[in-house]
């Protein structure tokens, strides 16, 4: 499991690289109990999720180790973080640093291994990262100075894509197993003004479509004088795509004729 | 983008309240421009956020004891122009002015030391320093 992965990080770098590298997995190990790292030994961090509000904040976290037992847990607290907005500045000893070293960003394939508790503390985790780094980024335009290793906001960023991804499939496919619809949000498949068939989605009113005098005046037909302008449309596409198909094998005619042994490349 | 456009429910008298998880807002912690007094902290927020966001969004993800929240839209300058003399224009953005409760204070702190930079023996930037001064050695022009 990744508790391994940072155990091996924490044996093999010395202790001031543990801090350093792999910010993402550093964000994490901040709310993780089972290793046995320096900043564990400083307050594990509870985020206070609507999830939690009603449980204790003693609650064990939920990626226990195995080997967690009493005596490795000797640096856990479990009480909140008491930071409050020192998180939207960096570690003390990278301020000044030219560079500041950070690990890959979280793929989607590593997320889909964990529960869904750990994406969401996970998000507030990157959430926090990203704060922190947006304001470094504007603090350093502010003094006309270069900001520290800028890729780590696009890494944020990614990790919280692919974070979302596999959040939106989860929920997809819970929602076709409990209810059989594809979608969250209903919809249909209406025609506009000029003749496109487009997917409307259907917005929450307080009142029946046919009280609702804005959206009477919307018009999901096309009316009849739109036809010319529809038929000369399709003309200029099917023109266009022809025209296209036409010079990919004019060119290809052309290299077969300067290179007669040459492989059509499959497309 | 990840999170498509985010439609809320709508609220009826009666329903239950309104919860958002995993908010994708970001605040900017920033330097005042303007001397601002000791319990207050000026944030650059997205414009979809309210007073109440920022303060739960603080209370809840910072634990951070919040007061009083003031926000304005600041207007991102249309003025300026570009080589073809089209107007470019700067984003607008929203501040809010937090006020901290329980008598506490904080100061915008410097983020750019002045440090020593002397990098490890052996490390990448060593390397990269120890090129970089050879580079210029060649460049500089005979005595």
């Amino acid at each position: 499991m990744w508790q391994d992965a940072l155990l091996n990080m924490a044996a093999c770098s010395s202790a001031g690289r543990v801090l350093s590298l792999c910010r993402r997995f550093q964000n994490v190990l901040r709310i993780s109990s089972a290793t046995n790292i320096q900043r564990s030994a400083v307050n594990v961090t509870k985020y206070h999720c609507q999830l939690y509000r009603e449980t204790s904040p003693l609650v064990s976290p939920f990626w226990s180790s195995p080997t967690s037992t009493a005596s490795q847990c000797r640096g856990l607290h479990t009480t909140i973080s008491r930071r409050g907005l020192e998180e939207f500045f960096d570690l003390p000893e990278n301020w000044g640093e030219a560079n500041v070293k950070s690990g890959a960003p979280w793929t989607a394939k590593q997320l889909r291994t964990k529960s869904n508790e750990d994406l969401h503390k996970l998000w507030y985790v990157l959430l926090k990262e990203k704060n922190m780094l947006l304001t470094l980024e504007q603090e350093s335009k502010r003094q006309r100075l270069q900001m520290p290793s800028p890729e780590r906001l696009r890494k944020v960023e990614r990790s919280m894509f692919r974070l979302e991804t596999v959040v939106t499939e989860r929920e997809t496919a819970l929602r076709l197993l409990q209810t059989g619809q594809e979608k969250g949000r209903p919809g249909a498949w209406r025609r506009n003004l000029f003749g496109y068939i487009y997917w409307y989605r259907f917005k929450e009113y307080a009142i029946p479509w046919y009280m609702n005098k804005r959206y009477k005046r919307k018009t999901f037909y096309t009316p009849h004088f739109v036809q010319p302008h529809m038929r000369l449309r399709l003309e200029k596409h099917l023109r266009d795509k022809t025209r296209k198909a036409n010079s990919e094998k004019q060119k290809l005619a052309k290299l077969k004729e300067k290179f007669p042994l040459m492989k059509v490349p499959a497309s | 983008m990840p999170v498509t456009r985010i439609f809320y429910p709508l609220y009826q008298l009666g329903n239950p309240q309104l919860r958002l998880f995993r908010p994708n807002w970001f605040l900017t912690l920033v330097r005042p421009g303007k001397e601002q007094p000791p319990d207050t902290v000026q944030f650059r927020i997205p414009m979809e956020m309210t007073k109440c966001d920022v303060k739960s969004y603080l209370e809840k993800i910072y634990n951070v004891p919040v007061g009083v929240v003031r926000t304005r839209i600041q207007f991102g300058s249309n003025k300026k122009r570009n080589h073809l003399n089209q107007r470019v224009k700067q984003p607008d953005y929203k501040v809010a002015y937090v006020q901290l409760a329980q008598g506490q204070t904080f100061t915008f702190p410097d983020i750019f030391p002045e440090k020593d930079r002397t990098p490890t023996e052996g490390s990448m930037e060593e390397m990269q320093e120890k090129f970089m001064e050879d580079e210029k050695q060649r460049q500089k022009l005979d005595p």
